[in-house]
């Protein structure tokens, strides 16, 4: 290896790098915000669907789960609190599933979604089907627990994906309720939002 | 392969599909093969992935072919391969959301996969801009249909389901969906397409 070899190596991997590397910040600058409006919209759609009777959602408060922030709302219609959302996090096979969970006034899952998740596609990524996420539908905290059997009372476990299952049902939704019915007892429904308001 | 006079452009596609088709000829990215097609939907869309960043890898090195020391053409594979996976993985998270969704689990993925760092210096290297193209479009159709077929079968066996829609009411073999099926299916059809490449010799 000669002088010169070395000279064009040095040139040849600046100038690849530099170029590569003003490119990936160009693209970057142009898709971060955009990216950034699209998670808000996302969220926002989720939380429609969730309660789609009420006319007002509002945050009220900010919880922590395995070290990651979360959000929860109140939810009302023409003034009466119809029920609450909550967002939380489950420790899966591979990733943490982001969780966005609606309980009514009592408490009752009514319906849960899945926001996003790094599981195995194919089997973990059944977390985010219709027929796993309607099991959900009117359970109180003491029937999110997850079997591997039939079962309408409990919560069914996907085949090839317990771990998943269990990360949604019994980590993310049933640490949700429990913060929920514990921080709301203690504070009452509107704490957050009286606050501002 | 054709280098001088006219480019054989339907011979660079064939030759991806079958005489060096990814997997099932040239045995790499085997990785990808049995992780992601225990669904049909799942392996069409690596497969639609890997062909978009092969042919604009292939394209991109073929431009550079020229300035590239040979000593340091690794590298430089490896910074092309990535930035094109990066800037196709910001782009569709940003302008096409819905597909990205879909997708986004994937695209990352393809940084690391041996197919793509193999054409770039087996042959973008070595050739011209638009035969080049032709190779990726080529290897990238051998790669995307030997995901179909590996997931058409798993989901079929495994699931009873295609594409998410139940076809026949039963899940025959749930062992073809778990990572194990994965290497029955591959190994099987492996040796299914080797024993009629054999056959298709001895007629010669």
């Amino acid at each position: 290896m000669t002088g010169k070899d070395i000279l064009k190596i040095t040139l040849n991997l600046v100038v690849i790098y530099v170029i590569g590397g003003v490119i990936l910040a160009a693209v970057y600058a142009k898709t971060s915000p955009i990216m950034y409006k699209n998670a808000v919209l996302e969220k926002e759609r989720a939380l429609k669907r969730l309660m789609p009777d009420a006319d007002s959602i509002e945050k009220i408060g900010d919880w922590t789960i395995h070290e990651k922030h979360a959000e929860y709302f109140i939810a009302k219609n023409g003034g009466a609190v119809t029920g609450y959302i909550i967002q939380s996090f489950g420790k899966g096979y591979s990733s943490y599933i982001d969780t966005l969970i609606a309980v009514d006034k009592d408490f009752r899952v009514q319906k849960i979604s899945i926001l996003g998740h790094a599981e195995t596609p194919g089997l973990g990524d059944e977390i985010e089907t219709d027929g796993f996420r309607k099991q959900f539908a009117g359970k109180d905290a003491d029937h999110l627990r997850v079997l591997k059997t039939d079962t309408k009372e409990y919560i069914q476990a996907i085949s090839g994906a317990t771990i998943s299952s269990r990360a949604v049902t019994e980590d993310a939704v049933k640490s949700g309720v429990d913060f929920l019915i514990k921080t709301l007892k203690e504070k009452g429904p509107d704490h957050g939002t009286d606050g501002r308001s | 392969m054709a280098q001088t006079g006219a480019v054989d452009y339907l011979g660079l596609i064939k030759n991806g599909i079958f005489k060096e088709n990814t997997i099932f000829k040239l045995a790499l990215s085997l990785c990808p093969s049995i992780a992601v097609t225990n669904n049909l939907r799942n392996g069409v869309l690596m497969g639609v992935a890997v062909l978009f960043v092969q042919v604009m890898v292939n394209i991109t090195i073929s431009v550079m072919r020229n300035f590239i020391h040979p000593r340091i053409r690794l590298p430089i594979f490896m910074l092309v391969i990535s930035g094109w996976v990066t800037v196709t993985d910001m782009s569709m998270a940003a302008f096409a959301p819905e597909a990205y969704k879909q997708m986004g689990l994937y695209i990352q993925l393809i940084v690391a996969f041996a197919s793509i760092l193999a054409r770039a210096e087996m042959f973008a290297s070595k050739n011209k801009i638009v035969p080049s193209m032709f190779d990726g479009v080529g290897m990238g159709l051998g790669f995307l249909s030997a995901l179909t077929i590996i997931s058409f079968f798993r989901e079929i066996l495994g699931k009873g389901s295609l594409w998410g829609f139940p076809v026949i009411h039963a899940k025959p073999l749930l062992i073809m969906v778990l990572p194990a099926g994965g290497f029955f299916a591959v190994g099987i059809l492996m040796g299914f397409f080797n024993w009629i490449g054999m056959r298709n010799n001895k007629g010669h």
